[in-house]
């Protein structure tokens, strides 16, 4: 069985420190590769990251605290569409700064985390057969050319110009 | 996930993302582990410094290889290459859980582009909200499932992407032993490991050979998993310079629109249809013999 489930621990000022530092950590990291990939100026994209982290760190505070049934993924999402909403007084010196950060390098060190993470699963992995490893790849492509091709035709029927 | 109807297990499966990062983030102090974040840095200047490598395979065809292709793969060989003694199970679960929070750096980014084009948000309304309803298609792998020979399991395979909110809904609708759920742990690991390679290489092919809308491929990159859809926006993003704050904030909402949306889509048309496909399919092409999904098949 994977390991999905355990029991969960209430936010404590020790949980949200190791929240802070992790995500300082992961910011550093980004930004090096921001800076080796993109050239983009070291400052700038720190503080960019800085944004990123501290939107990141309300909504994981707001999904423990807050009463409802949310997902971080919710309250990170609403708070960044509306900081980042034209005409906010917040909208100018969070696109300059988040801007200076590109999806890609942050997608980049993300993704090394996964691949360590994922090693975890590497022998639960092995003892499936290849049938069910069949399945899962056709899964996966249904999933994105279902979407894909919906969506295409939905653009094409109400004239959306392909940019 | 939002909301995730629960009757007797109560504050077991409908918040597996909360505790995952909680137990490991809370417990331990996953900043200390500088080997974990050490290997990272390293990984990430090498894929940084190789930078992306384009492929010429015909005239007009080009595979590109991205630096996030290079950090998965050395991520997962650091963890099971021997000489490596650094990183073992620990760090994998560490970097598990900081994933977790990860995450959310993710999501911002794409949520500060999505506010920043929230009118052309609305005026592709219907295709954002009608290209959910496209990934039903993973029910037309029910047969394939059921000529390989899988019985029940075929239910919780190919019913959605199986990722943590669906593996927690078929969990609640049949249980943690049953066939249905070993199904959907058997896709839930198995993308888990191949799924971020597999994606990124099969949008790499289909922007090659297919010529879809670019929106359609921003759009479809919001699969449901934070890490499939990192993959795949990497090389649509390359294939269309120019438009990235627009793919980033398709792809972006696209994905909160398939946690948010997509999972009632699971609940109440994908799981019931897949059910009822199954029963009336399985008597006319099912195999004698069953394939058991957990068996050990060296």
């Amino acid at each position: 069985m994977p390991d999905l489930i355990d029991g969960s621990e209430a936010v404590s000022v020790h949980g949200i420190l190791n929240w802070i530092l992790l995500l300082t950590i992961f910011s550093v990291i980004t930004v090096i590769g921001n800076y080796l990939g993109y050239k983009h100026p070291m400052t700038d994209s720190l503080i960019g990251m800085g944004i990123l982290s501290l939107i990141t760190l309300a909504g994981v505070w707001m999904e423990r605290e807050l009463p409802f049934n949310v997902s971080s993924i919710l309250y990170i999402s609403i708070i960044g569409i509306i900081v980042a909403f034209p005409g906010m007084p917040t909208s100018e010196f969070v696109l300059k700064y988040v801007s200076q950060v590109e999806l890609l390098s942050i997608v980049t060190v993300f993704l090394a985390y996964v691949g360590i993470g994922m090693g975890k699963s590497w022998d639960e992995f092995k003892a499936l057969g290849w049938k069910a490893i069949v399945i899962t790849v056709l899964v996966i492509a249904a999933t994105y050319y279902g979407a894909a091709i919906v969506a295409h035709i939905v653009l094409v029927l109400t004239g959306v110009p392909a940019a | 996930m939002i909301f995730i109807p629960d009757k007797d297990n109560d504050g077991q499966v409908e918040h597996i993302y909360r505790e995952k990062t909680d137990r490991r983030i809370l417990r331990k102090n996953p900043w200390k582990d500088l080997r974990l974040h050490g290997t990272v840095l390293i990984l990430v200047i090498i894929a940084e410094l190789i930078g992306t490598i384009t492929i010429p395979v015909t005239k007009d065809v080009a595979i590109t290889i991205m630096p996030l292709i290079y950090t998965i793969i050395l991520g997962l060989a650091f963890y099971l290459i021997k000489p490596i003694k650094w990183i073992h199970r620990r760090q994998a679960r560490i970097a598990e859980g900081a994933m977790m929070l990860f995450i959310g750096v993710l999501i911002a980014k794409l949520a500060i582009s999505s506010g920043q084009s929230i009118s052309l948000i609305f005026e592709m309304g219907p295709a954002l909200i009608l290209q959910e309803i496209g990934h039903l298609a993973t029910i037309l792998v029910l047969p394939i499932a059921l000529l390989l020979g899988f019985k029940k399991e075929a239910i919780g395979m190919t019913n959605s992407i199986g990722r943590e909110p669906n593996v927690a809904v078929v969990v609640d609708k049949y249980g943690f032993n049953s066939p249905e759920s070993r199904g959907v742990f058997a896709i839930f690991i198995i993308g888990t490991v191949i799924g971020t390679i597999f994606i990124s290489f099969l949008v790499t092919f289909s922007l090659s050979f297919l010529p879809l809308h670019p929106y359609a491929y921003a759009m479809a990159s919001g699969v449901g998993s934070a890490s499939m859809n990192a993959a795949a926006i990497g090389p649509t993003l390359a294939a269309f310079p120019g438009l990235e704050t627009q793919i980033e904030a398709f792809a972006g909402f696209s994905n909160l629109l398939s946690f948010c949306v997509g999972i009632y889509i699971v609940i109440f048309i994908a799981l019931p249809l897949t059910e009822k496909i199954y029963y009336w399919l399985e008597p006319k092409i099912g195999k004698e013999s069953r394939v058991e999904v957990s068996e050990e098949e060296e």
